[in-house]
């Protein structure tokens, strides 16, 4: 008779370990989805200025939101920097808010290589005379254009990320508005996309592995970045632009670079065989596709009309 | 080509199949076949490559590394189908001495066809055109891929070795090829799914299915009704009362040109 409690707890005390186990992982998968990452904040910046009423009204009556998102912060590149390595040791006497250069200037205190070469870039040279349309840092390394949530760049959603970086510059590059300012007519970022280039990215998954093609910044340059039309740029005349593809393609040549179409559609000036070939093929294609199909047509109302008299 | 000879004493005695295709054209159009296929399904999201579809099916391959091996791979098959085609054409008539294929070559005729074609299609005739061993759509088919598989083959290696071609030819020829392969495909991709497959499997009497190039045989019937110039020929029943004998060209050319007051 006392066969039966004694095989029960046989059974209790074998399943034991399994229900350590699982009380082992519930407590872990709880912990770490529960610990959330913080942005470092030793003077408690965020206790006044995590709030996004906090605005202040300057001397010519702007009004300016003082509001810092600890959320965004915390998944920023610089979550484990302080305020005040930024915002200085007096952050209340500092005058807000920042110029594209100014700003560029900030982040030059640390990152000096890229904030020498900005400066040096076509971007950085207009910055210097004061114009507000073109790219300082947090343009391209925050996805919202906020110094306190720029990311990295191997973070998926970096706007710097692979990937990404050609609808980045066509924020500004395929603004046809903007660029007419500039002179600039050929539609760069859908002739990219047209290209091999372009689309072997957009097809490729988000895996580095994948992201092995040329995007904007592999002929153009980075922090560097010239005018086309600037004789040092990478891109300007055609030795260049054979060295340029010769980064990828090994003994390109001149002669193979001459074949870029230059982010133009092929035109009687520009490569005018593709043109005429062009044109050639797409008469072909309309008018016989286009009789194909009056035939099929033809045939499906002919061979339906006999099912139908029958 | 013409094999029907052949069974002709066959077809005779017994009326239900006829060879319309001997092996080997049965294996160059399974080659032919599967290795457009490959090439159409891994080039088409490239064409298309906005479409959220293409980056979905791209991915389901394993990335655009293996659609493009696929796409190289399908594009070598083609090729050497397109070798062993013609080297077949010679053996036969070089070695094998049959007569040269000349039921394949366009004329004047085709057109007259064409036209006879449409206007039953519009019921301006009662009849079909009687067709022989190749009606214009089979021509058309044979002949485009004569024009299409040099254009895409050639193309296709100019965008496959572009520093290599380049530095023999100038460099507006990778611009051009990849317009040219881009188009010629669209063209033979719509023609074969819009006319080659309707006409072959889709018409009466051969609905849903039709099996003569896979199987290389076609039912008596069927080929009286499609191709009922050649039939009548195979069964020496020619209104002319002809000998079936189309090995001399000239034979074949007078056929083709006694038939057309018939229409």
């Amino acid at each position: 008779m006392s066969q039966p409690p004694k095989q029960a707890g046989l059974e209790l005390r074998r399943l034991l370990p399994f229900l350590a186990f699982g009380l082992v992982l519930t407590g872990s998968v709880l912990t770490l989805s529960a610990t959330k990452v913080a942005g470092l904040d030793e003077n408690n910046c965020l206790s006044c200025h995590d709030n996004p009423e906090l605005i202040k009204t300057t001397a010519d009556g702007k009004r300016i939101s003082l509001h810092v998102s600890e959320e965004a912060l915390s998944k920023g590149a610089h979550r484990y920097i302080d305020c005040t390595t930024c915002h200085t040791s007096e952050p209340h006497k500092t005058d807000t808010p920042l110029t594209k250069l100014s700003l560029a200037q900030k982040c030059g205190s640390c990152h000096q290589y890229q904030y020498k070469l900005h400066l040096e870039s076509i971007h950085g040279q207009q910055l210097i005379q004061g114009n507000p349309d073109v790219a300082t840092c947090i343009d391209c390394h925050s996805p919202v254009g906020n110094p306190h949530s720029v990311i990295r760049v191997l973070e998926y959603n970096a706007p710097t990320y692979k990937k990404n970086i050609a609808q980045t510059c066509g924020q500004c590059h395929g603004n046809e508005k903007l660029m007419a300012n500039y002179g600039v007519v050929e539609k760069v970022y859908e002739s990219y996309m047209r290209s091999f280039h372009g689309k072997a990215m957009q097809l490729g998954t988000y895996e580095v592995t994948q992201l092995d093609k040329a995007t904007c910044t592999n002929c153009h340059g980075v922090h560097d970045i010239k005018s086309a039309s600037d004789p040092t740029s990478p891109v300007a005349g055609l030795n260049n632009l054979a060295n340029t593809c010769e980064q990828c393609h090994p003994n390109a040549g001149t002669n193979f670079a001459s074949g870029f179409l230059g982010h133009k559609e092929a035109s009687p000036e520009n490569i005018p065989v593709a043109h005429y070939t062009e044109i050639l093929f797409t008469t072909l294609l309309i008018s016989v596709v286009s009789f194909g199909a009056i035939v099929v047509i033809m045939a499906i109302i002919r061979f339906s009309a006999n099912k139908w008299r029958e | 080509m013409v094999t029907g000879i052949e069974t002709l004493s066959a077809a005779k005695e017994l009326e239900e199949k006829i060879t319309r295709f001997d092996i080997h054209q049965i294996i160059q159009h399974a080659l032919l076949m599967v290795s457009f296929i490959l090439l159409v399904v891994t080039g088409l999201p490239l064409k298309f490559h906005d479409f959220a579809i293409s980056q979905w099916w791209t991915a389901a391959w394993g990335g655009i590394e293996a659609t493009r091996f696929t796409h190289r791979f399908a594009a070598w098959v083609m090729v050497s189908v397109s070798v062993y085609h013609l080297l077949y054409l010679w053996y036969t008539i070089n070695i094998l001495k049959r007569p040269f294929p000349i039921k394949m070559v366009p004329g004047l005729q085709d057109f007259i066809k064409l036209a006879q074609e449409l206007g039953y299609f519009m019921g301006l005739r009662k009849e079909m055109p009687r067709y022989d061993r190749f009606n214009w759509k089979e021509k058309f088919d044979y002949w485009a891929i004569f024009w299409g598989i040099p254009v895409m083959a050639g193309s296709g290696f100019i965008m496959m070795y572009p520093v290599l071609v380049t530095r023999f030819l100038p460099g507006w020829v990778v611009p051009t090829a990849l317009i040219a392969h881009s188009d010629e495909a669209m063209l033979a991709l719509i023609w074969i799914f819009m006319v080659h497959i309707f006409f072959n499997h889709f018409t009466p009497g051969v609905f849903p299915f039709n099996t003569s190039i896979f199987t290389g045989k076609v039912a008596g019937e069927r080929y009286r009704r499609e191709h009922p110039l050649e039939y009548e020929r195979l069964l020496g029943i020619s209104e002319q009362k002809e000998e079936t004998d189309d090995e001399s060209k000239s034979d074949a050319e007078r056929n083709n040109e006694t038939d057309s007051p018939d229409f």
